[in-house]
């Protein structure tokens, strides 16, 4: 019988049609593409008109349009995609290295302090109107503040003794000031850029036009934003007062803006729409970024050798830095892990466990750096507690840890010096488990890393991967007594930065007990007391001191913070700035053409 | 003389090692598969590195001394990973495979020798299965479970049993109306006996050809998995992972990182395809006597 004798050319057929694709697709893998442009980074005529589509970070679904934040819907493009519709009263503004609070696209003029800093007076800026052409006003703020006031457990963004609570009057003096009365004198930086971030209005008329109380409206409205599937189509939605409206938003994640025809801020779009669309994984993000599916895309640090191939093809590439950092999460409330990790001996083993400067070099490719603290590292006196092994293991063989099956289990156990600590029964293993979010390599590779070096010193780590909004969505503050609790011990939500600091990089909203943001239910009296101290006084020491304290006590395990992500956008798209905290301004973007005729690609 | 001539017959099992041997493409498969998986199960004798920690002091070198095949983006020798995920692969693709195919034949054959109502409700539900893309069950599956090795077994298998399942009820159908088990109904003989004893044996011609293909099939599933990033947690790897990864290093030219991985994958498939083509031919009595005319 011949080769090809009977049936079996079939299957042979299929075999070499697969090994003959599978070539051919990595041959094609190589730097090819379609020039997008000729033109450079500079030079061309500004057209209106035009249609961008922006890729959303890998595994990023916007899955939440209401400007009060709800716990586990926290992430970044949430937040940037509702700035965009709804004005919030003061953003930040890069300004040389420092940010400011005085961006000319916030609602309000700058705030005026008064009484020793215990009230603050604000004026909305003129003829700014609504989308059905209501005039924006103070009630709407008011509207913000009383629906904030009275269901402050359910926003995401509350932290006790914050906004609210530290509004003692909120005053109406007319249709465009109002007054904030204090419950003591604050820090007046501090307060601009922290606290009065958060304000927004809202269009009360068009929201509860049947007055009623603010608990029934919050309800009323948490039901309508957690229906993202009729994000698009809600009339509630369509009322806004910022530069764009929702024209579409999938269950997949992909949000269409079309320009809000009634603003008539300084920042009006010059686009006709823009598209923000969701990938699974960056290298799919990359894929679709080579054919040209994306205008404003980005590259996984493993290309960034390989950059200038896409500047062949007309794009620029932009490294966005965010001015942020990144961390482990500890659980401290896990039934079980819980009182392992309260132990101050093993988390400083454990960060002596993580090697950030070669993580960074080499997983990273050079695209991140270590985090030594809580604060920018300026603030900050180095990293108190360096990749050292050797440290770490002497660490735990001091405190009753001996190792059996390559696994760490406790010897001497008790709360006295030299024994495991409180609530460390004998035999117990010293085994971890990490819900790290899914959709980067390198993130992957930074945990296989972590786990290797856990692994070589006898700490078990078990790493479960799942989409950021699955990890958003877990990694949340909870009682030892709730079941969502027992759910996770570690978790990682820092692909592009853990947390991106305010304007005034404190910590009540982090690392204050009961913060929002404070996932792992950190609680110190001492911490408390930092931060309270950068809150009331304009000592730029305060922040130092919290800065170094919290980087000494390690209420989480800094690793590497990442850029942002290495920006690659056409040579045509003109007018981004990638603002580090991360906001959105796609109404400054416009396409230029080498004669000013509209066409091209995006028109 | 009558005698002797029929010590000279050779048995059917015979027959068929004879014919399979005689097919040099299914030779040449069963090789193959046999250097594979001493290269998998051996190999590390011979070659042993540390697969389970990361060094990144010795991250994406290429093929040269002490890293014939180099090593990855965390540092692992090239070719200890290959034998390290072939392992894995094989493994589940193998037991996946069987699994898939022992369930699928006794529901077929009881579907097709019970008939009437019973083999009409339990191939709905196998048509009802078959109507959903397999590869987004798995994904979907995958998802909401942690892999590990029995995870990935069963989620394949469980989609994997519907082709043996429907090929040999086909069988069944065609064995029920035969002498010999008219015959067992008369003497008493029961349907577990009729399937047990009778059809399953006159059908393993088809379900051993069925379950070569099913095994390369699971292999492959089990790349696609892990292709999509569904594999089993760090440092745990396999040939689809390890494809998955290398592919992120394409733009820079680090062909040692996707190639290995891609012709095991292609090697060990078409090595199934060889000896399921070879083992159907050598069942097949027609093509016998075709042979022999």
């Amino acid at each position: 019988m011949g080769v090809c004798g009977g049936r079996l050319c079939a299957p042979l057929g299929r075999t070499v049609a697969a090994v003959l694709f599978g070539f051919l697709a990595l041959v094609g893998c190589g730097p090819g593409g379609n020039v997008v442009t000729r033109l450079g980074p500079t030079g061309g005529t500004p057209v209106e008109g035009g249609t961008v589509t922006m890729a959303l970070p890998p595994a990023a679904t916007p899955n939440w349009i209401f400007p009060i934040g709800a716990p586990g819907y926290l992430a970044g493009y949430n937040s940037a995609i509702q700035n965009l519709l709804f004005l919030p009263l003061y953003l930040p503004e890069k300004k040389g290295d420092a940010l400011t609070m005085d961006s000319p696209r916030g609602l309000a003029e700058p705030p005026r302090y008064s009484d020793g800093n215990k009230t603050v007076t604000i004026t909305l800026k003129k003829g700014y109107r609504w989308s059905d052409g209501k005039p924006v006003t103070t009630r709407d703020v008011k509207f913000w503040f009383d629906l904030i006031q009275h269901n402050k457990q359910e926003w995401a963004g509350y932290s006790p003794g914050l906004m609210p609570d530290d509004v003692k009057k909120f005053e109406i003096t007319g249709d465009r000031t109002f007054r904030l009365r204090l419950d003591r004198a604050y820090n007046p930086a501090w307060f601009t850029a922290n606290e009065l971030q958060d304000v927004v209005a809202l269009p009360v008329h068009a929201w509860n036009p049947g007055h009623e109380g603010p608990k029934k409206t919050f309800a009323r409205l948490m039901r309508h934003a957690r229906r993202f599937s009729r994000f698009a189509t809600d009339p509630l939605w369509k009322t806004v007062n910022g530069p764009w409206t929702v024209e579409k938003w999938t269950t997949s994640g992909q949000v269409s803006l079309t320009p809000n025809k009634k603003y008539r801020g300084p920042d009006t779009p010059h686009l006709d729409r823009v598209i923000l669309k969701p990938f699974t994984t960056a290298d799919s993000e990359f894929n679709v970024l080579r054919a040209g599916g994306v205008d404003y895309g980005y590259i996984p640090p493993s290309v960034m050798a390989r950059s200038a191939a896409f500047k062949q093809l007309g794009y620029r590439i932009d490294p966005w830095e965010g001015w942020a950092v990144t961390y482990i999460v500890l659980n401290y409330h896990h039934p079980a892990a819980g009182p392992l990790l309260r132990q101050s001996y093993l988390r400083q083993a454990l960060q002596h466990l993580i090697d950030q400067k070669a993580i960074s070099r080499v997983i990273w490719h050079g695209s991140a750096a270590p985090t030594l603290g809580p604060v920018p590292a300026s603030l900050l006196h180095g990293e108190p507690y360096p990749y050292d092994p050797e440290r770490a293991r002497t660490l735990l063989a001091a405190h009753g840890w001996s190792e059996r099956d390559g696994v760490l289990r406790c010897v001497r156990p008790g709360g006295g010096a030299g024994e495991c600590g409180t609530g460390v029964r004998r035999g117990r293993e010293l085994r971890f488990s990490l819900l790290s979010q899914s959709g980067s390599t390198e993130t992957a590779n930074t945990m296989q890393a972590i786990k290797s070096e856990f692994g070589k010193a006898g700490i078990a780590l078990d790493i479960r991967q799942q989409p950021l909004n699955t990890v958003l969505g877990t990694t949340v503050p909870c009682k030892r007594t709730e079941p969502l609790c027992a759910q996770w011990q570690l978790g990682f939500f820092g692909t592009q930065g853990s947390w991106y600091f305010p304007p005034d990089p404190s910590g009540e909203k982090i690392f204050a007990t009961n913060a929002p943001s404070n996932m792992g239910s950190w609680s110190d009296r001492h911490t408390d007391r930092l931060i309270r101290a950068t809150e009331y006084s304009d000592d730029p020491t305060a922040l130092c001191d919290y800065g170094r304290e919290v980087a000494r006590r390690l209420p989480v395990l800094w690793t590497p913070n990442p850029a942002y992500q290495v920006s690659v956008i056409r040579n045509d798209l003109r007018g981004v700035d990638q603002n580090p905290t991360l906001t959105l301004a796609p109404q400054d973007w416009y396409f230029v053409t080498a004669d000013g005729r509209k066409g091209g690609a995006g028109a | 003389m009558t005698t002797l001539a029929l010590d000279a017959t050779p048995g059917p099992a015979r027959r068929t090692l004879a014919a399979f041997a005689g097919n040099k493409l299914a030779l040449t498969g069963a090789l193959v598969l046999l250097a594979l998986l001493a290269f998998c199960f051996l190999g590390p004798l011979i070659h042993p590195t540390d697969q389970i920690h990361t060094d990144l002091s010795q991250t994406n070198l290429a093929p040269g001394a002490g890293h014939p095949l180099g090593t990855t983006d965390l540092g692992y020798d090239m070719l200890g990973r290959l034998m390290h995920g072939g392992r894995t692969s094989l493994e589940v693709g193998l037991a996946a495979g069987v699994l898939a195919t022992l369930f699928g034949t006794v529901y077929g054959a009881v579907a097709g020798y019970f008939g009437g109502w019973a083999d009409a409700a339990m191939m709905r539900v196998t048509d009802a299965a078959l109507a959903i893309p397999a590869l987004f069950l798995l994904v979907v599956v995958a998802t909401i479970v942690t892999p590990s090795k029995p995870v990935l077994i069963l989620v394949i298998a469980s989609v994997a049993w519907l082709s043996p399942a429907r090929l040999v009820r086909g069988e069944a159908l065609a064995l029920r109306g035969r002498d010999y088990l008219h015959a067992m109904r008369l003497m008493g003989g029961g349907g577990g006996r009729a399937v047990f004893r009778h059809i399953l044996p006159n059908a393993v011609g088809t379900v051993m050809v069925n379950a070569t293909f099913q095994i390369a099939d699971a292999i492959l599933y089990v790349a696609y998995l892990s292709f999509l990033g569904l594999s089993l947690p760090p440092p745990a790897a396999d040939w689809g992972s390890m494809l998955s990864a290398g592919i992120t290093y394409t733009q820079v030219g680090h062909w040692w990182l996707i190639f290995p991985p891609g012709l095991a994958i292609v090697l060990v498939v078409a090595a199934f395809h060889c000896i399921g083509d070879g083992l159907r031919d050598a069942f097949d009595v027609r093509l016998e006597n075709l042979g022999r005319s």
